[in-house]
């Protein structure tokens, strides 16, 4: 029984994610039905599972909240502010209660009190809105209502006298089209010539295609006044509005041609032919309006705990380690068919690393939610008026990785609400638009995910910072800095720029401890800011944190890992070519290129005059910046294991692996190599 | 009973690993100590402190390993039949690390009675004594019990012949 709580719980949580998720994007998009299909759709699930496993609290609130949104979606009531707001905070309801199970604080169930009565309080305003609705409604009943629609076939042959009463055969017809849907098909066939015709006489007879959500004796109470006058013959043909079946019309409209009228049986047989392939397009089109509205609503996956997931992952990590051994052996032992056997393991572990690590990614869409609520609350409290604006989102990371990323972004957003935009009146002071922004952009390069938060407000205060920095003694009064080096300074430990200290940021915590979280895995952050135009946090982030594709080369008697998504290209150079070259650039394929010996800058012997050293040119900020190595000795795939905290200081070295000989090979961090040999190769050059 | 128990308590007797740097014997108590290594290929790592000698495969982990002789102020360690690695197992800024530790040679686990171990005198500064958590007699050698903790965690290279004769002349 635990076991099933527990699957409730985590199918409760996705619930109210996807709850809250629509409820942010209805509030942008009210006119998009889907969503609120999809969140009477949760809330109702969360009703029967939450009465099911014992959770009474939470189906109460979700009954009388689906009530609700029932109404909305039967176009029965709008959507008001108000209920946004309930529904939010019913939706944190709901979570809290989860998270107690069964004892509940006071608090809590105090607040389960109030928010019912909340609702119904609601329910109950918007009775007399609601009649007034029906009325109106009442006389055009809309195409869409008739989803639930059944399909009547209605035979109508007035006895010739019917107009002695005063009958109009017309009116009846009128009636029944406006129950719903219809094809009318009028009979002429028995009028006679025109010189024989009697005025008093009613000649035709009517085929009627209904298709209506009224019950079969709503139809018959049409005819309630003539049922004496005709023969009437009224059958449910389908369960499904058949008249949406463009087949099924011009069936109809074949057969009408015939002269005579269809009958019953014919009808019978044709309605059957489309019970079938109805059903199914009712739910194709159903399933599909769903993927529109959120795209893996549907997809079908199943549900595997991330325990499984990291024991996956080891393993893999595990057979590409054992793979490194068997290739090494292979390549001892000269014999075909192992080498045969050894490439085709290789390329099957290779593939199976590729998959698990697919397995593992999460797209960021699943932060996003939480920080549209983070924005939509923050905002109201500060009283600023915030848009939040996400753009690819569908950017997916390892799910490690998102996980220590959600509470630096948190930061770094709350930092742009607080700190970043200005009040409406300062803003309009300014003559910015009313509304602040605060964009979110996720996009891929090479390896890494650059994601980039954005926002117009005022941006960082030079003066500010300087100030700050010299009373925390980071710099003396007559420091020279650039711009981009002060504004590097927010990431200094304990800066915090906000005079007053809000409820909001200023915690203590500032962008120095987002900055150590990013460096945690292996991430960058860096700050770009205009004052009064905005600022721009970017964070690149690695793909993936345990295996990378390499290039294996050897500086001296030691193996390294270069990553192959950094190389450009590899060039062989003789050792005499590189002692001559000037200002330590040399010329590849005509162009001056600034090097690194790797030899020379970890303190190595020099190599022969004669030697054949080898230069991998690697792209630096879109500059190209070569490193030379003794040699390249292959491609390899490298799972990566920290090298502990002993080296944390050792930052060009970002972890090592061990290859299939059994030694252990560092993998560089190309990046900051090329920015530690530059600070370093400046100051020895102001020396001189 | 009360007296009793005091007694039990200076009895209680711990294991200890000894090993020599140079002439000097050190030990360390069994609890820090994984397994004991022979010398392998060690991987260097650029840029590093001198008493970080590189980084080794063990089991499929990758261990740092610190030459204890460099650490200690002393020269390097010369690789001989003897030298082995102690695989320690340290607290270090809230998680438990492995470290290895490059020592000359390993001599043997020794019980000593807590009543036989001589806690630190106050020497020189608190912060040198922290280093060594007592000393004892064994076989008629002075060994030195070290806090491995401490030692291994930080960044400093201790003068440890400066702080076993600071000890050694309070002793006696």
């Amino acid at each position: 029984m635990d076991k099933l709580i527990v699957k409730f719980i985590e199918e409760a949580s996705e619930h109210i994610q996807i709850i809250e998720q629509n409820m942010l994007l209805l509030e942008k998009d009210p006119e998009n039905t889907g969503y609120i299909e999809i969140i009477f759709r949760s809330m109702h699930t969360l009703k029967g599972a939450g009465s099911m496993f014992g959770f009474e609290n939470i189906s109460e609130i979700t009954h009388d909240l689906e009530n609700v949104y029932d109404e909305i979606r039967a176009q029965k009531r709008t959507l008001s502010r108000e209920l946004f707001d309930i529904t939010l905070s019913a939706v944190d309801h709901i979570k809290e209660l989860i998270k107690f199970g069964n004892k509940i604080p006071e608090e809590i169930a105090n607040n389960q009190v109030f928010l019912v009565q909340r609702i119904r309080a609601m329910i109950s305003e918007n009775v007399h809105e609601k009649n007034k609705l029906f009325i109106s409604g009442e006389s055009e009943p809309k195409e869409e209502a008739l989803k639930n629609a059944g399909t009547y076939y209605i035979s109508f042959k007035p006895f010739d006298n019917i107009f002695d009463n005063g009958t109009n055969p017309l009116y009846l017809i009128d009636e029944l089209v406006n129950l719903g849907s219809s094809i009318v098909i009028p009979y002429l066939n028995n009028v006679p010539d025109i010189t024989t015709i009697d005025p008093f006489v009613c000649y035709t007879y009517w085929e009627i295609f209904l298709a209506t959500e009224s019950d079969i004796s709503i139809i018959h109470d049409v005819f309630l006044f003539v049922e004496d006058l005709c023969t009437l013959d009224i059958h449910k043909i389908s369960d499904n509005n058949l008249l949406k079946e463009k087949k099924f019309v011009r069936k109809i409209d074949k057969l009408r041609h015939t002269g005579h009228d269809i009958g019953i049986n014919e009808v019978q047989i044709l309605a059957n032919e489309f019970k079938d392939s109805v059903s199914q397009k009712v739910k194709k089109a159903m399933n599909s309006t769903y993927a529109q509205v959120s795209k893996d609503y549907s997809i079908s996956s199943i549900r595997v705990s991330s325990e499984k997931l990291d024991q996956l992952m080891n393993l893999v990590s595990e057979l590409v380690t054992t793979q490194a051994r068997l290739n090494l052996y292979a390549q001892q032992n000269n014999s075909n068919e192992l080498t045969t056997i050894t490439e085709t393991t290789q390329k099957l572990s290779r593939q199976l690393r590729d998959l698990t690590f697919e397995i593992a990614l999460v797209p960021i869409d699943t932060l996003v939610t939480r920080f549209q609520r983070l924005v939509r609350d923050l905002s109201k409290e500060l009283g600023k008026d915030v848009i939040f604006e996400t753009q690819g989102t569908e950017t997916e990371l390892d799910k490690t990785i998102i996980e220590n990323l959600t509470d630096p972004l948190m930061h770094i957003i709350r930092n742009c609400l607080d700190h970043g935009i200005e009040s409406s009146k300062t803003r309009q002071e300014l003559g910015k638009p009313e509304y602040g922004k605060i964009i979110m952009n996720a996009f891929h390069s090479s390896t890494n995910v650059h994601i980039e938060i954005i926002d117009d407000g005022a941006g960082l205060n030079n003066e500010k910072i300087r100030r700050k920095a010299i009373n925390h003694g980071l710099i003396t009064e007559d420091t020279v800095l650039s711009e981009r080096q002060l504004h590097d300074l927010i990431f200094q430990p304990g800066f915090s720029t906000a005079e007053i200290v809000t409820d909001v940021s200023g915690r203590g915590v500032g962008m120095d401890v987002v900055k150590q979280k990013i460096a945690g895995i292996r991430g960058q952050i860096s700050v770009e800011s205009e004052k009064n135009k905005g600022t721009k946090i970017t964070l690149i982030i690695p793909l993936t944190l345990s295996i990378i594709d390499g290039l294996l080369v050897k500086v001296e008697n030691t193996n390294y890992i270069i990553p192959l998504s950094a190389i450009e290209k590899i060039y062989a150079i003789q050792h005499q070519q590189l002692k001559k070259s000037f200002n330590n650039q040399i010329v590849l394929d005509g162009k001056r290129i600034p090097y690194f010996s790797l030899r020379h800058e970890f303190q190595c012997s020099e190599m022969n005059a004669d030697g054949i050293e080898q230069v991998i040119l690697i792209e630096y900020e879109k500059q190209k910046v070569g490193l030379v190595v003794d040699l390249v000795i292959g491609e390899y795939q490298a799972v990566l294991k920290p090298i502990g905290k002993h080296y944390k200081d050792q930052e060009i070295i970002s972890a090592a692996t061990i290859l299939g000989d059994g030694t252990v090979a560092l993998v560089m961090d190309t990046s900051k190599i090329i920015t530690h040999f530059n600070a370093h190769f400046l100051k020895s050059e102001v020396k001189i | 009973m009360n007296t009793n128990t005091s007694e039990s308590s200076k009895n209680i007797i711990h294991s200890y690993l000894t090993f020599k740097l140079g002439d000097e014997f050190f030990a360390v108590s069994v609890n820090n100590v994984l397994n004991i290594l022979e010398m392998t290929k060690i991987t260097k790592v650029p840029q590093a402190p001198a008493y970080m000698k590189g980084v080794i495969n063990l089991r499929g982990s990758v261990l740092p390993l610190v030459d204890t002789r460099i650490k200690f102020g002393m020269t390097e360690t010369e690789y001989t039949s003897n030298t082995c690695i102690l695989v320690l197992e340290i607290p270090m800024e809230k998680d438990t690390v492995k470290v290895g530790a490059l020592v000359d040679s390993v001599q043997e686990v020794v019980e000593l009675q807590e009543d036989t171990i001589q806690p630190p005198p106050s020497i020189g500064s608190r912060y040198k004594s922290s280093y060594i958590d007592g000393m004892a007699k064994v076989m008629d050698e002075f060994v030195m019990i070290l806090n491995v903790a401490s030692i291994f965690s930080g960044e400093d290279v201790i003068n440890i012949q400066e702080v076993t004769d600071q000890i050694k002349q309070a002793a006696q």
